[in-house]
């Protein structure tokens, strides 16, 4: 049994026309011309409890829209979403209590408490029972590291220390689900790591169900099993994100230096991509022949100073998948 | 419900705590809000000085009338701030609502307990002196009933302009633009309330008559309290509608309330 059903889901938005000015102001009140917005387009998908996916796409792809069904806090237009068994919207108090959401750009603590304090309000308020949370509080202040600043207001935090005391915040009460859409913004590549550990951890550990979009494709190399793309609100693939790299993966790079210059430095099972007097870069592509083979024939007919294979970059890959619109 | 009170308690203590953070801007503005209340008050007053009275109403009669409207004007707003129209509508621009419906509570609970301003003690403060010396201005007979009228114009009020800022707050979830229109509309009535009706064109009177039963939450029983004539004639029991119009209007406020929260959910912002 699926932890999150969706089906055939949509959600349109009317934009109306915007008239300037404070006559435009009364028109616009009143005006009913207004263009759709298809910002999630007829998407299905499971999740099975457990699971840890990925939900990546260019901006304004629809990921956040989304999240947002998936949390409750928009009604679908049309179709089904059914997630813990609950369609979210309808029963919000029930179904949240249940689930922790993260959104990045913004803070679920009070703004002006010291961290400690909004997160025993938030035991009041999700009703946590005290060992649970003593326990929980224990090891999110490990984990996450949050000892050097739980005293601190919240609007004194650093971005990357209020992502961890918000994260702390979404886990307290023991949530089957974790909506996380964008955690890693704007943070530096040693809290994205640790970000990432965590949320690793909690997964694993506790088996709680985790969604998380971002821009950053590391976050999805190193989390997630499975990876889900969106763009102009239409669901493009759903699956391994190494199937992904197998299926659309550009060609390799054999990058050379050779001891001398040499005029045309021909190989048949590559083509030369760049030459920079000595320096010569070859693609190659794996269906033909394998790095150690190509290195091989070079160095029969020429001379070799250094070498380096370059893999396809999963960023490359997705931004061709994006551009190219390879998957429509 | 006593569950419920608690969690209040505790929004509003974090508000409180919060706002204390800050001692001197505190008092401050505490101060500033009296002053600005006591600034109304010296400019009606000032009207005094050049015409005896005011369409028949002395000073003294007018003072009980602005008094009650301020001190419950500031009352509510100390509650309902939360809702505050120009305030509401950045909040939920700002995402802060989203983050309140993630929450297994009920939702207007939260945005009661989302804002507490403190500093409106001021105005209520200067609201009680007006008062205070407006009744020594008039000789009022009271009664036990009068005292017990007084008590329930003051708390009609404030459920009458809580209703008043919760319709604001329910309009910002269409449009922010048109903040100014739903101050003139919030604002507006606070500045009907704190004048005797019958100073007012006849249509904007049976607007604030039979539309928006204003004329109950402060006229009326003025007119019983200080036992001036009624000029409109109505019927006997109209001094004793206060409690009627002031819950009316909170409920009908809180029906727009439920609509614009489910508009809210079906449109994002
Ligand atoms: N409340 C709204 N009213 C009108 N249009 C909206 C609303 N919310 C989102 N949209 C539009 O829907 C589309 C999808 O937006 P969404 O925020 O879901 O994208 P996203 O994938 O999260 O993008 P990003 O990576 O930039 O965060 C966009 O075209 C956006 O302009
Ligand atoms: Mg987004």
């Amino acid at each position: 049994m699926a932890i999150i059903s969706v089906q055939n889901l949509s959600k349109h938005f009317k934009v109306f026309k915007h008239h300037r000015g404070t006559l435009g102001a009364v028109r616009n009140l009143f005006s009913r011309q207004h263009t759709i917005v298809r910002a999630v387009d007829e998407i299905s998908f499971n999740i099975q409890a457990g699971e840890l996916v990925g939900y990546i796409g260019p901006n304004g792809a629809g990921k956040s829209t989304t999240i947002k069904m998936l949390t409750g806090l928009l009604v679908p237009t049309s179709g089904e979403l059914l997630v813990n068994n609950l369609v979210p919207w309808k029963e919000r108090q029930k179904y949240v209590s249940r689930v922790g959401a993260v959104f990045g750009q913004r803070t679920t603590l009070w703004w002006d408490l010291p961290v400690i304090e909004s997160l025993s309000l938030l035991q009041y308020i999700y009703k946590i029972p005290a060992d649970r949370f003593t326990a929980n509080l224990k090891e999110f202040r490990d984990t996450l590291e949050l000892d050097p600043f739980l005293d601190t207001p919240v609007r004194a935090l650093s971005l990357g220390q209020r992502m961890r005391a918000d994260l702390c915040a979404a886990l307290l009460h023991d949530p089957d689900l974790l909506f996380l859409d964008e955690p890693t913004i704007g943070l530096d590549v040693v809290a994205k790591e640790r970000i990432r550990q965590f949320i690793q951890k909690i997964n694993r550990q506790r088996g709680t169900t985790v969604i998380l979009t971002t821009h950053d494709l590391s976050d999805v190399e190193k989390l997630c099993q499975r990876v889900l793309i969106i763009d102009h609100g239409k669901l493009l693939f759903d699956g391994a994100l190494n199937s992904l790299k197998e299926r659309f993966s550009s060609k390799r790079e054999l990058l050379v230096e050779f001891a001398e210059v040499y005029d045309e430095p021909i190989i048949d099972s590559a083509e030369i991509s760049h030459v920079d007097g000595s320096r010569v870069s070859y693609l190659f592509s794996r269906d033909d022949i394998s790095a150690s083979e190509l290195i091989g024939q070079l160095s029969a007919k020429y001379r070799i100073r250094d070498l380096e294979v370059r893999e396809p970059e999963i960023e490359e890959t997705i931004r061709r998948i994006y551009e190219e619109r390879l998957l429509e | 419900m006593l569950q419920t009170l608690q969690l209040y308690r505790r929004l509003i203590g974090v508000q409180i705590r919060s706002q204390m953070q800050y001692r001197l801007s505190f008092f401050v503005e505490i101060a500033g809000t009296g002053l600005i209340a006591l600034l109304e008050y010296a400019s009606l007053a000032l009207v005094f000085a050049r015409f005896e009275t005011l369409k028949g109403w002395t000073l003294g009669q007018v003072a009980f009338i602005f008094g009650l409207a301020e001190l419950s004007f500031g009352v509510m707003d100390l509650f309902f701030s939360g809702f505050d129209p120009g305030y509401f509508g950045q909040f939920v621009r700002r995402g802060r609502f989203d983050q309140l419906l993630l929450r297994p509570i009920n939702i207007t609970l939260q945005v009661l307990g989302s804002k507490f301003m403190l500093r409106r003690i001021g105005k209520i403060a200067v609201g009680v002196g007006i008062v205070v010396s407006a009744v020594g201005m008039n000789p009022i007979d009271w009664t036990p009933l009068k005292v017990l009228l007084t008590g329930t114009v003051v708390v009609s009020q404030v459920a009458f302009f809580g209703g008043l800022f919760i319709i604001g707050a329910t309009i910002s979830f269409w449009t922010v633009e048109s903040i100014e229109a739903i101050n003139i509309f919030t604002y507006g009535g606070s500045m009907m309330i704190s004048h005797p009706m019958h100073i007012f064109p006849t249509i904007l009177r049976n607007f604030f008559t039979f539309i928006v039963p204003a004329i109950f939450l402060n006229y009326y029983p003025a007119l019983y309290i200080l036992e001036l004539p009624d000029p409109f004639n109505m019927p006997a029991f109209a001094p004793f509608l206060a409690p009627l119009a002031g819950l009316w209007m909170l409920f009908m406020a809180l029906v727009i309330w439920r609509f614009g929260i489910r508009h809210y959910q079906s449109t994002g912002t």
